[in-house]
């Protein structure tokens, strides 16, 4: 008889150690985390976040409200790269439905989730912090059932209760681009000027990290752990996800088209377990 | 002190541990924690019951029981079943904002309310001539109001999935 229960830890619980932690492994991962690819910052942008920055060096984490300003922004960025958004209600149903049920049993069950298919022939899916999901029209045409779906979803969510965008800014003299616009009553032209420059500069900095460099594999690989996790306890097949990576090699194509900002599919299909692809009827 | 390991074996070492902590076994005498701002303790293992109490937001509660995917959990004098995906393994962090101070649960769990992009996303669409993803997510938004917590439970009620597996 069965006397344990394997249940879903989210990302978030271990991941929130990193906050307000400076040093050490912690700022190692946090590197990592963003791929160290971001172009650097001009002299004079450097000037801007030296100056600026100072004022409200060593200000805490992220909150709830900056956490939205910071998503909904980062959200626009998505979208707009990636050909706009998808206007059917009956596709939308089936893609909030999965996802609103895997969130409501995720570590951050009452954020505002809310899940859109972006206009892509593209296979790939995105989040942004406060509950932000994208997949592809490309990747969901793959996604023939709702096991498989939840897996592609699981992991996207993963990255979002993990907090995995956010960490690339926290601690950074970004923190003081948001705190300034939270009082943005400055008769300062210049002082505005130069927290809406870092805004900015910081929401491009994870944008990068989303879009084009991709996050560090472990944290890849931590997103696929954990979107199986979720998944399974949501009552969804284990093995939706690696369904669907192991369809996507099957078929070949241009890498620069398949999950190019994730790890290659061979790396990811090996760590995730070998499980059925669709849950008992 | 400092030390020289590289930074990609401390990155390994700490991705270790949180992948131990990835997947936890509750059992009977150990404790669970909750992650909403109020759990419904319910008098039998099964989603409908009535409710024998509740729980707050971060509240360490102890395990006495567990039958499928389901806990009997109690803090002090308030005891009852909970499905084990509605609890976690560790307790949430807490939250701080800008100002360093804690936030409490209202303010981290409860503004999942349907809301407009923010004024600060508004201007950064402006910014970077964003303006037909602003309007996309402004629709994406109005759209997902219309998913009520009741449909998921629909949902999940006639796929057998979450509590009523």
């Amino acid at each position: 008889m069965k006397t344990k229960l394997l249940l879903v830890v989210a990302a978030s619980l271990a991941g929130a150690i990193f906050i307000s932690v400076e040093g050490g492994p912690f700022d190692a991962l946090k590197n990592a985390l963003s791929s160290g690819s971001t172009p650097a910052p001009s002299q004079s942008q450097t000037d801007t976040f030296n100056a600026v920055g100072q004022m409200f060096k060593g200000a805490a984490g992220i909150g709830p409200e900056e956490e939205k300003k910071i998503g909904d922004s980062v959200a626009l960025e998505i979208v707009g790269k990636y050909g706009g958004l998808i206007h059917d209600a009956v596709v939308l149903r089936r893609v909030n439905l999965v996802g609103r049920a895997l969130a409501r049993y995720s570590a951050r069950p009452e954020l505002n989730w809310r899940f859109g298919v972006l206009n892509s022939d593209t296979v790939n899916a995105f989040s942004a912090p406060d509950g932000w999901v994208f997949i592809t029209r490309g990747l969901l045409a793959t996604a023939t059932n709702d096991d498989a779906l939840a897996g592609i979803l699981g992991h996207e969510i993963a990255h979002v209760t993990g907090r995995h965008a956010l960490k690339i800014v926290e601690g950074t003299t970004f923190m003081s681009g948001l705190a300034g616009l939270a009082a943005a009553r400055s008769n300062d032209v210049r002082t505005v000027n130069a927290q809406l420059q870092q805004f900015d500069l910081g929401i491009g900095k994870i944008a990068s990290t989303i879009l084009e460099n991709g996050y560090s594999q472990p944290v890849e690989y931590e997103a696929d752990h954990f979107g199986h996790d979720l998944a399974k306890v949501t009552g969804y097949a284990g093995g939706g996800l690696r369904s669907v990576l192991v369809l996507l090699r099957q078929r070949g194509g241009d890498p620069k088209k398949t999950f190019s900002t994730h790890p290659p599919l061979n790396d990811r299909i090996k760590r995730l377990p070998d499980e059925p692809a669709t849950s008992p009827q | 002190m400092k030390t020289n390991v590289p930074a990609t074996l401390r990155i390994a070492l700490l991705l270790g541990l949180l992948g131990a902590t990835s997947v936890v076994a509750f059992e009977a005498g150990g404790f669970a924690y909750t992650k909403r701002v109020e759990t419904n303790a319910l008098s039998e293992p099964r989603p409908l019951a009535p409710a024998a109490g509740k729980f707050g937001f971060r509240r360490k509660l102890k395990v006495e029981q567990v039958q499928g995917s389901w806990l009997r959990v109690s803090d002090g004098p308030v005891a009852g079943w909970v499905f084990a995906g509605n609890l976690a393994e560790a307790m949430p962090p807490e939250i701080k904002g800008t100002d360093g101070l804690p936030l409490t649960a209202s303010q981290t769990t409860a503004s999942a309310a349907a809301r407009p992009l923010t004024p600060e996303a508004e201007a950064y669409a402006t910014r970077r001539n964003l303006g037909q993803a602003r309007n996309d997510l402004n629709w994406l938004q109005y759209q997902c109001k219309t998913f009520t917590a009741a449909d998921v439970d629909a949902y999940l009620k006639a796929q057998k999935k979450g509590e009523f597996q």
